[in-house]
């Protein structure tokens, strides 16, 4: 059956979009993270409006990341303070990221920035985690215990200034890095219809050094008051949330997310992370594909002057 | 402006000439697109009236065009740039239909020349916009050709040869209306042809518009839009917190 989006101006499949919320649900429940890199590209791919696509992802990744975060709350692994700090960025980079996005409408370079942008963010993420990824079960497999994770951190995040007191996470760093990583996330969450938490993740790990445990918690409260801010700004400034696709999605991204759990119990976090890792860099090779084979028709058209 | 200058155009035309005239009417005046709204047949249908006796078995012809709401187009053209596909020449196309069709009785060549044929814009390939943004109309015209393949890629520029007589002066004509039509005034122009001349034309207008429930959604999206985001957020807020407690349970 299907039903008529008000605000895209098309009629879709329920089913179709139900599935596909389901999906990225299931992933997301999976793997921990937002889904929002794979919904944008498949709503694009399945025909509704890019500006559309962007905006109601959003919606979609409140719902996931607040139920998320609400999880991790009750386990007590959010570090409020770390979260408060990214989202002091985060709002800040949502702004610019929204600001940015209507320029380069204007200019009809959005879609190729915004491609490249995927192929550039998810090459390199995928790359690095399919390689940590990699070698820990290489390790593992040679009997080996997995290489201790070391707590000193990148020297050159102690010489920043403005330091402050992280006791959930037992750190005590610069404001600078995580306020950078919040603005970051701001911008993608507006540029390109993500959390950001495929970013966010590495990072926090990676270069904050942050404990794993409290990692999934405290990323997941600055995205979900971002991708809530984008919601209302993409809203406001675009009319281009549709709340029907946001309902069918929501709803089976809901039912998605159940089944994404309990899959992820039964595996390894290397293996987890390995297959994420293989996903990621999947949806990378697609869009670059989509940049350098030669298209099927050279013209482009934009109707309505944008 | 165009169907009124056209209806002028014919009346003064088309006096001399035999009383031959046209009645046509449609289906339906309104279009109402709703939740399950996938799209619909719009049936045009009419007679030619003051057909003399002696002249029964001339050939007649009627085209039925229906043309959507205009609006500007900018037509981008991709270029290779180290080895990436880039958007680099843009051209403007002000004022074209969003929505057209052509139904007639027989293929349009055989209906009339190509000169009349262009100068009422019959035909998918004869939409010309109001003005393109250059001085140099040839410039443009690669550009037109591409927002015409375009919009009939997207099932939205018709052209079939669906008018079917019933008997000498009855004719009907089934025209679709896809899903992905802008909302607006649309003209339904029933043109009958002589020997290769327009001597009757007229034009309806039609509505497409969203009702009910759709309808309400859209002037909320529009006119409410900081409460109608924050009710967007609301509702994923409470699927979110709903999920959660599923969560728990499980847990």
């Amino acid at each position: 059956m299907e039903i008529y989006l008000p605000i895209a101006e098309m009629s879709v499949h329920w089913l179709i979009i139900l599935g596909l919320g389901a999906v990225v649900g299931f992933l997301s429940g999976m793997f921990g993270v937002g889904g929002g890199f794979l919904l944008t590209p498949l709503l694009i791919f399945y025909g509704i409006p890019t500006s559309i696509a962007v905006a109601t992802t959003s919606s979609h990744l409140t719902a996931s990341s607040l139920s998320g975060a609400i999880a991790q709350w009750r386990r007590r692994a959010v570090d409020f303070k770390m979260a408060a700090v990214m989202l002091l960025g985060g709002l800040a980079g949502t702004v610019l990221g929204v600001t940015l996005l209507g320029l380069l409408h204007r200019s009809g370079q959005s879609d190729l920035v915004i491609s490249l942008l995927y192929v550039v963010m998810l090459g390199s993420v995928g790359g690095i985690m399919l390689n940590e990824s990699a070698r820990s079960l290489l390790a593992l497999r040679g009997g080996a215990p997995a290489p201790a994770r070391r707590r000193s951190g990148h020297a050159w995040i102690h010489g920043l200034p403005f330091k402050l007191r992280f006791r959930q996470s037992r750190l005590y760093i610069s404001a600078i890095p995580p306020l950078g990583l919040g603005f970051v996330v701001g911008i993608l969450s507006a540029l390109m219809g993500v959390g950001g938490g495929f970013i966010i993740v590495p990072a926090m790990i990676y270069l904050l050094r942050m404990p794993t445990n409290v990692v999934m918690g405290t990323s997941l409260v600055p995205i979900v008051v971002v991708t809530a801010a984008t919601t209302i700004l993409q809203a406001v400034q675009n009319y281009s949330v549709d709340i029907m696709l946001a309902l069918v999605l929501v709803a089976g991204g809901t039912i998605g997310a159940q089944f994404g759990v309990r899959m992820a119990s039964r595996l390894r976090g290397e293996q987890l992370r390995l297959l994420l890792a293989i996903l990621v860099l999947i949806v990378a090779a697609r869009l670059l594909y989509g940049l350098v084979a030669t298209p099927g028709v050279l013209y482009s058209v934009a109707v309505g002057g944008s | 402006m165009r169907p009124l200058a056209l209806l002028l155009f014919l009346w003064v035309t088309a006096i001399p000439a035999r009383a031959e005239d046209l009645v046509s009417g449609l289906s339906q005046d309104q279009i109402r697109i709703t939740s399950n709204y996938t799209g619909t047949d719009l049936t045009v249908f009419g007679a030619i009236e003051g057909i003399e006796p002696a002249d029964a078995n001339a050939t007649r012809d009627v085209v039925v065009v229906i043309r959507g709401p205009d609006a500007d187009m900018v037509v981008r053209r991709k270029v290779r740039i180290a080895g990436v596909w880039i958007n680099r020449d843009a051209m403007a196309l002000r004022d074209m239909p969003t929505y057209y069709s052509v139904a007639s009785s027989r293929p349009l060549a055989k209906i009339a020349s190509r000169e009349t044929l262009e100068r009422y814009q019959i035909g998918v390939a004869n939409v010309q916009p109001e003005s393109v943004g250059t001085h140099n109309p040839a410039k443009a015209e690669p550009f037109r050709v591409a927002a015409i393949a375009d919009r009939a890629h997207a099932g939205l520029y018709l052209e079939d040869t669906s008018v079917e007589f019933l008997g000498n002066s009855l004719f009907r004509a089934r025209v679709p209306i896809p899903a992905t039509v802008q909302r607006g005034e649309y003209t339904a122009e029933v043109l009958l042809f002589r020997d290769g001349n327009v001597v009757s034309a007229q034009s309806t207008p039609l509505y497409v518009d969203q009702f009910g429930f759709e309808r309400r959604l859209f002037n909320f999206a529009h006119r409410n839009a900081l409460a109608y985001g924050l009710t967007t957020v609301l509702m994923a807020g409470l699927f979110g917190w709903l999920s959660s407690l599923m969560f728990r349970s499980r847990s």
